[in-house]
């Protein structure tokens, strides 16, 4: 079995990156912690035009077809930044399954993430129920702003203003895109904080030497860069399985959630640290990627959530196949 | 209209750089498309768009076949490449590289337009423009920061230290673009699946009949040392005693900014 990414898929990747270096970059994304909708000015727009928001929309509805090994890295790419868009709902969740109209953007609710991101701005209201997805206008649901760690992903509780039947029973499937995409955001988040409190770790000096060149820094960096390491091909697989259609799917996709999650809440933790009194400040650029991190681990599903599924799993095998 | 654009594949700036034994750049690793470039691509996409038809021909060489760099100006848009590529092409100096590259043009078939940058990022000389122009029997219209197509003629401003000059010439003619002519896009998804698939015609100095004329052969111009640039002088550094404006006033006042 080929494990790797094709020139193809590297090549999207690299495409998707440079845009968002451009569009969503530290100081864009601060704009976003203090515009009106917390989102950002142009990224939404590129990301469209360039037809990575519909990748993953079957061809015969206009999209490109992309399965989910296809899209990871794009999702990937787009938590290096932290980006403020409604990406993994829209590219991973709604636009698949066509709950949503090309160039639109969709906020999701779902029982482990029962508060929807930039919901006032996206046009379409997906919800994962145990019966079924429904899509519903904005206009048809009443808002209520709820407060989040991160200034830029704005949280809305949703209550619905109509009755509607399902779209589509595919509720597994679209949770499971959601927790995945996700779970490779968080992996992007990660490789950000760390390689900002590397950076910093070489310029910042105290006793007249750089902080990096500490065994005490060195090593709170070395456990987070190894918690990623071990985090990523567990995404990549969940991803493979889940294009698979393979039936252990559900159980890859927890595996690479709470393994993400774990992973960036230990870059989180040992970037604050190595970054002293600074870190904690809204001056540094890290507190944007951090408060992501922190937003989005506990989204999906938090990493005890996902555990206890890979334990229900396990019980629920026979015992020779344990 | 056909528009062809010369770009040129080098090596990444985000890797530092590396001299061989004889002061030329090591060329390992995958290149990449000279941003500088980019500029002519999106121009000759937007011209060809605007005359309502055509194509865009990429132009580049190579001493080994690489064309990491060239996919990703036919994921912009372009529709084919020719490529210069043959390890007789090492060590070529700007006159060499300019003969190549026009004889490329005239391989690529009726052209009504050739775009350069001005010069390019690894290199620097800013000459083979030019060289071109003369080579191909052209004019030569340089450092275009507009350039417009109507009736066979082709009109840039060209700029200058006061401002820009407006310059035109009858069609064929060779236009040098500056960095920020348009805006680049980016290539879409479709463009990129598109451009694996893209012909690129790779020919070598003898299938150009310039055998012998081109790399260390041909170079009329040796490398005989390269230094490092001067270190920069560092700056006066004054203690604001609470009249710190008046010295940047006087300093800015000297440079005749103010």
């Amino acid at each position: 079995m080929r494990f790797a990414f094709t020139e193809d898929q590297i090549a999207l990747h690299d495409a998707v990156r440079d845009l968002l270096n451009d569009h969503s970059n530290a100081a864009q994304l601060r704009e976003a912690w203090g515009n009106e909708t917390g989102r950002t000015a142009s990224a939404w727009g590129a990301l469209h035009a360039m037809g990575a928001i519909d990748a993953m929309r079957a061809e015969a509805d206009g999209g490109l077809g992309f399965n989910e090994v296809d899209a990871i890295l794009i999702a990937e790419a787009s938590g290096r930044v932290a980006l403020a868009e409604p990406i993994i709902e829209t590219m991973m969740v709604a636009a698949p399954l066509n709950l949503v109209t090309i160039g639109l953007s969709a906020a999701v609710v779902t029982h482990e993430s029962p508060f929807a991101p930039w919901a006032d701005t996206a046009e379409v209201i997906i919800e994962l129920a145990a019966d079924g997805i429904r899509s519903r206008h904005r206009q048809d649901t009443t808002l209520t702003p709820r407060s989040s760690v991160d200034g830029a992903r704005r949280l809305f509780a949703v209550s619905p203003n109509t009755e509607v039947a399902p779209a589509s029973t595919e509720v597994a499937l679209a949770f499971r895109r959601g927790a995945l995409g996700t779970a490779a955001q968080l992996c992007g988040l990660s490789e950000t904080m760390i390689t900002v409190t590397v950076a910093y770790a070489k310029e910042r000096k105290q006793f007249g030497v750089p902080i990096g060149s500490f065994q005490a820094v060195k090593h709170h960096l070395a456990n987070a860069r190894t918690k990623l390491e071990f985090a990523r091909p567990l995404v990549y697989r969940a991803a493979a399985s889940l294009r698979d259609r393979d039936a252990e799917a559900g159980v890859h996709v927890s595996m690479a959630k709470a393994a993400a999650s774990d992973a960036a809440m230990v870059a989180a933790k040992a970037s604050l640290q190595c970054h002293g009194a600074i870190g904690y400040t809204t001056e540094a650029d890290l507190h944007l990627y951090m408060k992501r991190a922190w937003a989005l681990g506990g989204s999906w599903g938090d990493a005890a959530w996902h555990r206890r599924q890979i334990t229900n799993h396990l019980e629920r095998a026979p015992i020779g196949e344990r | 209209m056909h528009v062809v654009v010369c770009v040129k594949q080098i090596p990444d700036p985000a890797v530092p750089g590396a001299l061989n034994a004889d002061h030329t750049l090591k060329r390992e690793g995958k290149p990449i498309l000279d941003e500088s470039d980019s500029y002519g691509v999106e121009m000759a996409l937007q011209l060809v768009d605007a005359a309502g038809g055509g194509e865009v021909t990429l132009i580049s060489m190579a001493a080994n076949e690489e064309t990491a760099g060239l996919r990703t100006a036919l994921a912009m848009g372009a529709a084919k490449a020719v490529l210069v590529s043959d390890p007789a092409c090492a060590g070529s100096d700007a006159l060499g590289t300019a003969k190549a590259l026009a004889k490329a043009v005239e391989r690529a078939g009726s052209v009504d337009l050739v775009l350069t940058a001005t010069e390019s990022s690894d290199g620097y000389t800013g000459t083979v423009p030019a060289q071109m122009a003369e080579l191909l029997g052209w004019p030569a219209l340089t450092f275009a920061k507009k350039v417009d197509i109507a009736d066979g003629t082709v009109t840039i401003q060209r700029q200058t230290e006061a401002g820009y000059d407006t310059v035109q010439a009858s069609l064929p003619a060779l236009v040098s673009v500056t960095a920020g002519v348009v805006e680049p896009r980016y290539p879409s998804f479709k463009g990129i699946m598109a451009a694996k698939n893209k012909p690129v015609d790779i020919c070598t100095a003898a299938d150009l009949g310039l055998d012998g004329q081109l790399g260390w052969a041909g170079a009329r111009q040796t490398i005989t040392n390269v230094e490092n640039a001067p270190a920069r002088q560092a700056g006066e550094k004054f203690e604001d005693d609470g009249t710190g404006f008046e010295k940047v006033v006087s300093f800015l006042e000297n440079l005749k900014v103010i």
